[in-house]
């Protein structure tokens, strides 16, 4: 495991890495002449390439870290042994050490802190230090200035070396945000610079200005690089050549006699800027609307205090009586009067309204509705980026649906033709009207607004903005209009979709469309749409073995709701509320109907590590449901075939990875629909298994996901381009219209529209909603089944063989020693290779190119990963019980390599003190803290008290019933405020699963019998124990897919 | 016609002061055009668009303004120096013009924001006064062995002149015997709002907001400090990375870089990189992980 940092060396970042896999932090003292701490040359390189990254240069720089006891002290004590750790007590110094680094070029830099922002890992087991993550902070702060032209031109002096710089101007809120980053900045970004023990705050806040403004230098110059020239030019013909030169490109040195000339001269041309962002407040304006449209509009001069922006005084208050929030020293009126003189160069319409001779001319300006709307779309912005406060009227900045011009579809009862058959591709018609703000307008009205060219008009006492152009465009637009289209089409208009509806949609692009219509099929489908508690409930499905939960029952009949219009979902339920349930029950209500129209399968994709998982739910709630799985080598391999054996079963499982591999067979057989578990496989639409994905012949689409996709903005098209294609446009135009307005403007507008057009495909339920609660128990108990790996099942198989080998010629005690103990090697088996094998040679990530090794061994592993990473996600905390110590140890390792969050393990060897300290730890943990604790049951099964965790894991099974709910108890009783969520891992055609079966079937023989351990199985016959350990035909088995 | 105008070329001056017009007038200001205007008053034939010339091609080697006088290095077929110097208005008479200006708040503001105020010939007119100099205000030198005066070497650093006063009204004021901050005082006001900080000690000016909040220490020796760990990241509330519909709004706020030496047009320049740099920037900012694998 690597960790990776970042600091500043010469002016610009660069990369070094902790070496986790060293027992200890290997470092020797730069005085002693030894070098090579943590990472490498060959190791950096390693660790970057696979993000597509080569270091332009790799060399040896000394840094100075903090030391105790001769040895640095790690950034993360928990990657060593805890032995090489040098005690917190001794006294700790800053000493040089020297390692290798990794200098980028500017295109590499960017896309790593990309890469890096906001992530605790890069790749797995290649950690993200928290100095690196705030350089990438740093960065995307300078992104941000210099996308919104937050800088100026200047000149630095380093004592006597004088350099082209360009200067970050800090305003209002980037300067509360450079605060807030200095005040959390590491030190580890000042190792290559500082050996004091400490530094000072006010050195620090120039420290990083200039880092800021290295890293804003670096963005533009790489964005002006080929416009400067001849780069190795040394002779300039003057001061100013070199000096824009040195702006432009990567030589940024201005040597010339005259340079200090041009420094005072450019602070003397910086001033008014300069002066303006220095004070402690700013001036503002307020735009304050009349109650009427005969009202005057005026726009109110306020003075606005950076550090709390609320605090505003009236600059005719201040102006006669100065005010507090002035520095002393500093004139007021002089303040107002370079703010307005400064302001009417942007706005030209103030200079008009300074005039008067006394006080009252700086109380604002009365403006005409013609100039108020001006302000408000154009001068508002401008004013805003050089500087100035702006408050706008809550009707104008929150315009998302109301106050604007709207047009209404209103769709007619359809007529039926005889067969009665009604689709979403049925032609229906519709009436145009058009509305302002809430209430209908009749086109002579509008016509009349149309000519009056006023842009903001007051209606039952609100401001509505009215286009004259736009009215127009509609006008024209409405009376041109054919009032026929596709139901479908008109749906999607209602979403914002307006590319159905022929050539002239364009006209209608800016406008929001309501959709109603008398007819009640169709208002079914509109309200269903808008309010799915409006939706029909759905009875719970004949057939169906189980019992759905009220919500459960809700979304089950939103899916078939969705279903029985062709229409896809997503349903982002919470982990533990039973997406797997919802699924099945409107699959079987499906092949209830019994119609021979529909006979066609399922398809359900996902990934391999649930294949067996869906293959048991399956089983266990709709037992008559026929389940094919496409997966292993003997699958079928010709279209013609894998059509004619899949129309025999209900619902056929794969994966994703056949889903793209196999691609052409699957999309020559028609389905009734398609199901994509863990969708979050499909959010990037370039990848291979999101692009087969959207090939798939299917009448309707669901995708199940329990992470939270509605909150990525980047990663929804994918997503929903797959369930409902075109409803988002194609991903340029998602881009442009979506992504970049809400990422980069926090654009409301955007947003909103966004939610109005996924909103009704997207289910999301939380465990903690209030309407959810009552409904859960307060533990939920399942199983997670698992597929071995091929090893595994190789193993398994000379496991047992070994067995069977000498079963026949032992008795007695030795026959009960072999079996326990074959009975401990399947199940060490099941749990990974590794803990049988021993072979586990610190194998870490990121081997060229290989994948994740560790992981790619073990199912049951790999499924746990999937898990955690929702738990992790959701912010959620876990147990994870194991009865080998192995296992923890490589769980832990495991975990932490790949979440880049700590994790505890308690075992036997745990000293008393330091599972007290784990303990802790664990419950008091706060965002940062420890997620994950793995717990050998033998050590950690009773007495502790862990309730911060809502997740238990039982990563393998103890044939104990009360030993297991003993663990379980360590975070399901008094003082737990969630549900509790178990799940009990098992490895599906294995003697897990059996035993599973049995101590399930005999619940009375288990209590008995079973509650003493493993002995009973010793009693039972070779005939017996061999059915009970033999690998059933039906185990899944996690192979590649070839 | 002179023998004058045909046997000489200018010497090439590297890095002089070019204007930053390309044609048409000597700044964009009307104020710009009043000061150039008194060059009519003189019959001096050739040798305005001579000087227009030499203004433009940057024959100028430095010019410099103290109160109420101009000195300037310029080549020709040689080096010459040429003076300007104009008439001061003085004191009493500027408070009565200090006293007229800041009864109207535009006026002021107008001017501290660099603009000149409309009226404000007017201003000095009613009190018998001229601020924009005429010929008899202005005397000038030039060591240049023609026997006009002025010569076109005057001509190019009047016209220079032009282009300074557009970003900079005040300095038609200095050459008139009144700084800032004196004409200020006459009022009331002290020009010291917002002191840009200096560190002495490195010399490197940066934007510190005067109220002063207090700043931790940085504590390297501590290791939580030192490799920031159990730091929550910061949430980026107001950051965006909107791009701006007019480019470099801060730099032309601040007008021309006084007395451009480049051939390049310094404003054209920086609206160039300005506007290249913020598409990089929405881009670095927009940059999100993207995860290409194709996991199975």
């Amino acid at each position: 495991m690597y960790i990776l940092h970042s600091g500043m060396y010469k002016g610009l970042p660069v990369l070094w890495a902790e070496d986790g896999n060293q027992s200890v932090l290997r470092a020797y003292s730069g005085f002693m002449g030894k070098t090579n701490l943590a990472a490498g040359p060959a190791q950096l390189r390693a660790i970057l390439e696979p993000v597509g990254i080569k270091p332009k240069k790799i060399m040896r720089v000394t840094i100075h870290l903090p030391t105790a006891r001769g040895k640095p002290v790690p950034s993360d004590e928990s990657l060593y042994g805890a032995a090489s750790v040098p005690a917190k007590t001794g006294t700790i110094t800053i000493v040089p050490w020297v390692v290798n680094v990794a200098v980028l070029d500017t295109a590499d830099l960017v896309l790593l802190m990309g890469r890096v922002s906001g992530e605790r890992v890069l790749l797995r087991g290649v950690l993200v230090g928290a100095d690196m993550a705030y350089m990438a902070d740093l960065m995307r702060l300078a992104g941000s200035l210099v996308a919104r032209q937050q800088y100026l031109p200047a000149v630095a002096d380093n004592y006597g070396q004088y350099t082209a710089v360009w200067q970050p101007i800090l305003t209002g809120a980037d300067s509360d945000h450079f605060d807030s980053l200095l005040s959390r900045m590491p030190g580890a970004i000042l190792c290559f610079t500082h050996d004091e023990t400490s530094v000072p705050g006010d050195t620090l806040y120039n420290i990083l200005f200039d880092i800021l403004a290295s890293l804003l230098g670096m963005i533009i110059r790489s964005a002006t690089h080929d416009t400067a020239g001849k780069r190795g030019r040394k002779e300039f013909d003057s001061i100013h050549d070199s000096w824009l030169h040195g702006l432009r490109s990567t030589r940024t040195t201005i040597a010339a006699s005259d340079a200090p000339q041009l420094l005072e001269q450019i602070h003397e041309w910086h001033r008014p800027v300069m002066a303006a962002a220095g004070m402690p407040l700013r001036f503002c304006f307020r735009l304050e609307a009349p109650q009427s449209n005969k009202g005057r509009w005026f726009i109110r001069y306020l003075l606005q205090s950076r550090d709390d922006p609320s605090l505003l005084v009236p600059a005719k208050n201040a102006w006669t009586s100065g005010s507090k929030l002035f520095p002393e020293n500093t004139d007021v009126r002089e303040f107002i009067l370079i703010s307005l003189g400064y302001a009417s160069v942007i706005f030209p319409h103030i200079a008009s309204t300074v005039a008067g001779r006394n006080k009252s001319g700086i109380d604002g300006s009365v403006i005409d509705v013609q100039t108020a709307y001006e302000f408000l779309t154009r001068y508002a912005q401008a004013l805003g980026q050089a500087g100035y406060g702006i408050i706008l009227p809550s009707w104008w900045t929150g315009r998302g649906t109301r106050a604007r011009l709207r047009a209404r579809a209103r769709v007619a009862q359809p007529r039926m033709k005889s067969s009665g058959m009604f689709s979403l591709a049925s032609v229906v018609e519709f009436d145009w009207k058009l509305a302002l703000g809430d209430r209908g307008i009749s086109m002579g009205d509008l016509e009349a607004l149309a000519n009056a060219k006023a842009p903001l008009v007051n209606m039952r006492g609100e401001w509505v903005e009215v286009s004259p152009t736009e009215i127009q465009k509609a006008v024209k637009f409405l009376s041109r209009r054919s009032k026929k289209a596709p139901l479908l089409d008109v749906i999607k208009m209602g979403m914002g979709n307006v590319s159905g509806i022929g050539p002239d949609a364009d006209s209608l692009k800016d406008m929001d469309v309501d959709v109603s219509s008398s007819s009640r099929q169709i208002s079914d489908i509109l309200d269903g749409m808008s309010d799915r508690t409006r939706l029909n409930k759905m009875r719970q499905p004949d057939g169906f073995a189980g019992t759905l939960r009220p919500y459960q029952q809700q979304g089950f009949s939103w899916m078939w709701f969705l279903q029985s219009w062709g229409l896809g979902g997503c349903l982002a339920d919470d982990m533990g509320l039973g997406k797997t349930i919802q699924t099945l029950a409107l699959m079987q209500q499906y092949k209830n109907q019994n119609d021979p129209d529909c006979r066609d399968p399922f398809l359900l994709i996902c990934p391999t590590s649930v294949i067996s998982n869906w293959h048991r739910e399956a089983g266990r709630f709709a037992p008559d449901m026929s389940v094919m799985i496409h997966h292993g080598t003997d699958r079928y391999r010709t279209a013609a075939t894998f059509r004619k054996k899949a129309s025999r079963y209900d619902i056929v499982v794969s994966s994703y990875g056949l889903l793209h591999r196999d691609i052409d067979i699957i999309k020559k057989t028609k389905w009734a629909g398609v199901i994509l578990d863990e969708a979050q496989n499909i959010k990037n639409p370039q990848t291979k298994q999101a692009r087969a994905a959207r090939m798939i012949d299917a009448r309707c689409r669901f995708a199940l996901t329990g992470t939270p996709v509605e909150n990525n903005v980047g990663d929804l098209w994918s997503v929903m381009d797959f369930l409902n294609p075109g409803f988002l446009g194609n991903h340029e135009q998602f881009r442009r219209n979506f992504f970049v307005p809400i990422q980069a403007r926090q654009d409301e507008y955007a947003a909103e529209k966004l939610r109005q057009a996924t909103g009704p495909f997207i289910l999301r339920r939380l465990k903690t909603d209030k309407t959810i609660i009552p409904d859960l128990p307060e533990k939920i108990e399942t199983k997670t089944y698992c597929n071995l790996t091929k090893e595994q099942v190789s193993l398994y198989g000379a496991t047992l063989k070994a067995l069977y080998a000498s079963l026949d010629r032992l008795d007695g005690i030795a026959r009960k020693g072999m079996i326990l103990a074959t009975l401990t090697k399947l199940k060490q088996v099941c749990d990974h290779p590794v803990v049988l094998l021993k072979d586990n040679s610190g194998i870490t990530a990121s081997k060229k190119g290989k994948k994740d090794v560790i992981q790619t061994r073990s199912g049951k592993l790999s499924r746990l990963i999937e898990m955690l990473t929702e738990v992790i996600q959701a912010g959620d905390r876990a147990l994870v019980f194991t009865q080998f110590v192995e296992m923890g140890h490589m769980l832990r390792r495991h975990i932490h390599e790949t979440f880049g969050h700590e994790v505890l393990f308690l075992h036997g060897g745990t000293s008393r003190k330091r599972r007290d300290q784990m303990v802790q730890q664990f419950q008091d943990a706060g965002t940062t803290g420890p997620h994950i604790l793995v717990i050998s049951i033998k050590a950690g099964g009773t007495g502790l008290n862990l309730t911060a965790a809502n997740h238990v894991f039982h990563f393998d099974r103890w044939w104990n019933p009360a030993v297991e709910d003993q663990a379980t108890d360590r975070a399901f009783r008094i003082g737990q405020k969630k549900n509790v969520q178990v799940h009990k891992m098992i490895c599906s055609g294995t003697l897990e699963e059996k035993i599973d079966t049995m101590i399930e079937n005999k619940k009375t023989i288990s209590k008995k019998v079973v509650g003493t351990g493993e002995a009973w199985l010793t009693e039972m016959s070779n005939e017996d124990l061999r059915k009970m350990l033999e690998l059933s035909a039906d185990a899944g088995m996690m192979e590649e897919d070839r | 016609m002179d023998w004058w105008y045909y046997s000489t070329t200018p010497k090439t001056v590297k890095g002089g002061i070019k204007a930053q017009s390309r044609r048409g007038s000597f700044g964009q200001s009307w104020w710009a055009g009043r000061w150039n205007s008194v060059l009519e008053e003189y019959d001096i034939g050739e040798r305005i668009s001579r000087g227009r010339t030499y203004a433009r091609k940057g024959q100028v080697e430095s010019l410099k303004i103290h109160q109420g006088k101009i000195t300037a290095v310029i080549y020709g077929s040689y080096k010459y120096s040429v003076t300007i110097t104009i008439a001061s208005i003085d004191d009493s008479h500027w408070r009565r013009v200090a006293d007229r200006i800041f009864s109207q708040p535009v006026t002021v503001a107008k001017l501290l924001a660099g603009q000149m105020p409309d009226d404000i010939e007017h201003i000095f007119s009613n009190l018998g006064l001229r601020l924009f100099p005429a010929k008899e205000d202005i005397e000038t030198d030039c060591d240049c062995p023609d026997w006009s005066n002025p010569c076109k070497h005057i001509v190019a650093v009047y016209l220079l002149l032009a282009e300074e006063f557009d970003r900079d009204p005040f300095m038609i004021f200095k050459l008139r015997g009144m700084d800032r901050r004196k004409l200020m005082g006459f009022v009331g006001l002290n020009t010291r709002a917002g002191k840009v900080r200096k560190d002495r000690k490195d010399k490197k000016r940066r934007i510190q907001s005067s109220t002063k909040k207090p700043r931790a220490n940085l504590r390297l020796a501590d290791p939580a400090s030192f490799w920031g760990n159990a730091m929550p990241r910061i949430p980026e509330n107001d950051v965006n990375a909107t791009i701006p519909k007019v480019d470099a709004v801060l730099v032309k706020q601040l007008g021309n870089f006084p007395f451009w030496r480049s051939h390049e047009q310094f404003l054209p320049a920086m609206a160039a990189i300005y506007h290249n740099a913020s598409v990089r920037g929405a881009d670095i900012f927009l940059s999100k992980s993207v995860d290409n694998s194709d996991n199975a």
